[in-house]
């Protein structure tokens, strides 16, 4: 009942959201498009916590896309015991460095008084949220070793269960609760993401790379139909 | 060549008394809200002072503008690699101390305050916490006046020697208008890695889009100006629009409409898009002569032609040729980009003040051979510190200003007391006596229609069927019709 709860309802449901509440909030409302920045109230504790999360829960997400992305190359790399090793190292440091720095953002918010003005119920329930989800997957990290390896045979297939509308719960099912727990926790944090500024992940510019470095918009070409 | 045009502002520092209407009337309009509070899209700075925010002119620590690098134009602060690299945290951003805690008055208290043995007192409010301010430790202008000029003055980058603001019979001021310069270069565009910030073609105007931006804040330490403001209710970026809802129904802006002083003047300039990166390649002392390089000529029947082709119109052409920011700027040199050296080509020029001039006599201040002015080298605003401000260090030009403000008093004064002077005094400060009239005219009694010529924008030709409801501040959008 949990399980299906979990493998099933759960992923359907924020997909399902991630689907149709995104693009909604994308054509609707893109002026609360933002990361709501609050470097401009308080700097010097934000450097020690965006940075340190941002940069660890970016590696973490790679590696969770790569095995899902390309299971059969990871498979091959990993069957290199030093560089599986290497990986699960480097997996274990991001992990680290993304809960401290959450745990970082989690205090600046609780303790900075002039943050209080720009910080609300959605803020605070991410932030558990992810810290939460940092911490159930560190422990799997540590006390389920090699999980880079079972992921292949597991989660993954699993995933490909449910993109094809057939669920299979067998791959999951006989996981202990921790991990389960971090799954529903991902889930869930996908279904709040386009409620919240977690919006924000969806765009990583990329475009201006190639741009060139000043942009005219004119008013009496076709095409541009806003002005401000 | 590549004819654009431009609406610029000119600012006679000589003239401007400090008397802040110009923020207000701006402030009234477009930053009284939630989150723009501490945001002044025009702000005015006393010189020598640390302005607004603190120390906006010290590159070394905002990282603002361009700099050469191999015979080519970078960013100061960050290139596009290291701009990926710090999306999460902007390293040169100012922080809120930079500016000010924004406060408001508990007004009400001083009619609502129940009957006591003391006065009722208005106290000050965050308009951040929103809670009540012990003590108010920094405004917008807190230097105004030279005010803690030992701790304020004493920083200003452009003082060659910083005990001068100590020095009674030495020590000046002025004031410094600000608002965004609308640059031909903007640096503020280039940081943007969204996209959001753009300047118009037709007008120059350089805008933020509400909502493309992202709020990565790139702009804000970009602009060595520091005239982009990072809203921290909307979380995004906002800057000053060039009044365009004004300007587009050929209105001047708010800033200078209200302008006490009557320092302002607005118009077109005509420029070549395809010589500016070339002209900011050029060492700083010679970047004023690269700016009126730029800016070309609206008489000339070549510069018109290409103008028309680049769909410049007729009436923004007729504007152009009648133009006061060009006879400013580039007919009599009078007006000089604020620190060129930054690289942006700012598209708002100023006068240099000749004030105060007062002269007492003794060592400090020899008299020139006419007797009634100082010395240039014994002026109380060094030329060195005008040539940092306006110049990018170079002296002469400052100089050459100078000596036309000078002439072409001694010839007002002349004429008014039925005295005659010599004409070598004008000739040798490049001018005449139609060239004097004119500038006397445009520095003293032009009206309205002449310190501000401000072409509309003609909609009737900007595809009106597909804009029609589509500007103006807001959530904009348009009714569906039925097929
Ligand atoms: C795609 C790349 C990403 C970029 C460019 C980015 C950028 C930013 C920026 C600029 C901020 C504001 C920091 C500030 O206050 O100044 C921010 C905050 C935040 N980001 Fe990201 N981010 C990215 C990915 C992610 C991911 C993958 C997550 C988590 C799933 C995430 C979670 C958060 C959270 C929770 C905050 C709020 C922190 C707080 O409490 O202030 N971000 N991000
Ligand atoms: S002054 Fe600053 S904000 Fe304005 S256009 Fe220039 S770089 Fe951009
Ligand atoms: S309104 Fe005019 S005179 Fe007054 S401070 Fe502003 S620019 Fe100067």
């Amino acid at each position: 009942m949990l399980d299906s709860f979990i493998f099933v309802v759960m992923p359907y449901a924020a997909l399902a959201l991630m689907i149709f509440v995104t693009p909604y909030r994308y054509f609707s409302n893109r002026l609360t498009w933002t990361a709501y920045s609050t470097q401009f109230l308080e700097r010097d504790k934000l450097f020690w916590g965006s940075v340190p999360w941002h940069f660890g829960i970016l590696l973490v997400l790679l590696g969770h896309f790569a095995g899902v992305v390309c299971p059969h190359g990871m498979a091959r790399l990993l069957a290199n015991q030093q560089m599986l090793v290497l990986l699960e190292s480097i997996g274990l440091a991001a992990g680290l460095l993304a809960l401290l720095g959450s745990v970082m953002l989690l205090l600046r918010r609780i303790n900075d008084g002039t943050l209080k003005r720009v910080t609300f119920c959605s803020d605070w329930v991410l932030l558990y949220l992810l810290i939460m989800q940092a911490a159930t997957g560190i422990y799997i990290a540590t006390f389920m070793r090699w999980g880079s390896v079972w992921y292949l045979h597991t989660a993954v297939p699993y995933f490909y269960s449910l993109l094809s509308f057939k669920p299979e719960l067998g791959y999951v099912a006989d996981f202990p609760l921790i991990f389960k727990l971090h799954s529903a926790g991902a889930f869930l944090i996908l279904a709040l993401l386009p409620f919240t500024k977690l919006v924000h992940l969806l765009f990583w510019p990329l475009a201006f790379l190639r741009d060139p470095p000043i942009l005219y918009r004119w008013r009496s070409q076709r095409g541009n139909s806003r002005d401000f | 060549m590549n004819v654009r045009a431009q609406l610029v502002m000119v600012f006679n520092l000589d003239k401007c008394i400090g008397c802040h209407a110009c923020s207000i009337s701006c402030k009234n309009i477009w930053t009284d809200r939630k989150g723009a509070e501490y945001m002044w899209w025009n702000n005015v700075e006393t010189k020598p002072g640390v302005g607004y925010p603190k120390n906006w002119e010290n590159q070394d620590r905002f990282k603002g503008g361009w700099r050469r690098d191999d015979g080519k134009l970078k960013l100061r602060a960050l290139g596009k690699g290291p701009t990926l690299l710090n999306m999460f945290f902007q390293p040169n951003m100012p922080k809120l101390d930079d500016y000010y805690e924004p406060f408001d008055f508990d007004y009400s208290n001083l009619y609502k305050a129940p009957p006591g043995s003391d006065q009722p007192v208005a106290e000050a409010i965050s308009q951040i916490s929103g809670k009540r301010m012990e003590e108010i430790k920094n405004g917008p202008n807190w230097d105004d006046d030279l005010s803690g000029s030992q701790i304020y003055a004493v920083q200003d980058v452009n003082l060659e020697d910083s005990t001068l603001v100590a020095d009674y019979g030495r020590m000046f001021m002025q004031y410094l208008p600000r608002i965004c310069n609308h640059c031909l270069n903007p640096a503020c565009v280039a940081s943007c890695p969204s996209r959001a910030i753009y300047k118009r073609g037709e007008d120059g105007v350089v805008l933020v889009d509400q909502e493309v931006c992202k709020g990565w804040r790139f702009c804000t330490s970009a602009c060595p100006y520091k005239k982009v403001y990072f809203n921290w209710q909307s979380g995004k970026a906002e800057k000053c629009i060039f009044c365009f809802p004004r300007t587009e129904s050929g209105q001047c802006n708010a800033c200078a409409h209200s302008c006490v002083g009557r320092i302002r003047h607005v118009g077109v300039l005509l420029y070549d898009a395809d010589r500016v990166e070339a002209a900011l390649l050029k060492e700083d002392d010679q970047l004023v002569a690269a700016h009126r390089d730029v800016i070309l000529d609206p008489h000339d029947p070549q510069v018109r032609e290409a103008a028309r082709k680049n769909g410049v119109s007729d009436q923004w052409l007729e504007a152009a040729d009648k133009s006061p920011v060009y006879a400013l700027v580039k007919e009599f040199a009078v007006a000089l980009p604020l620190h060129p050296e930054f690289r942006t080509m700012p598209m708002a020029y100023y006068i240099p003040s000749l004030s105060p001039v007062i002269s007492s006599g003794g060592d400090l201040h020899t008299l020139a051979d006419h007797g009634t002015f100082p010395l240039l080298e014994t002026m109380r605003a060094p030329i060195s510190f005008l040539a940092s401000l306006l110049s990018g260090g170079n002296q002469e030009i400052i100089a050459e200003v100078l000596r036309k403000q000078i002439a072409l008093r001694l010839f007002k004064r002349a004429e008014n007391l039925g005295q005659s002077i010599e004409s070598s005094i004008l000739k040798n400060a490049g001018l005449d006596e139609a060239g004097a009239n004119k500038l006397y005219r445009l520095f003293t009694i032009a009206p309205y229609r002449e310190r501000f010529i401000v072409p509309t924008q003609q909609r009737e030709v900007q595809n009106p069927e597909e804009r029609k409801g589509s500007s103006g501040f807001g959530i904009l959008k348009k009714t569906r019709r039925a097929k």
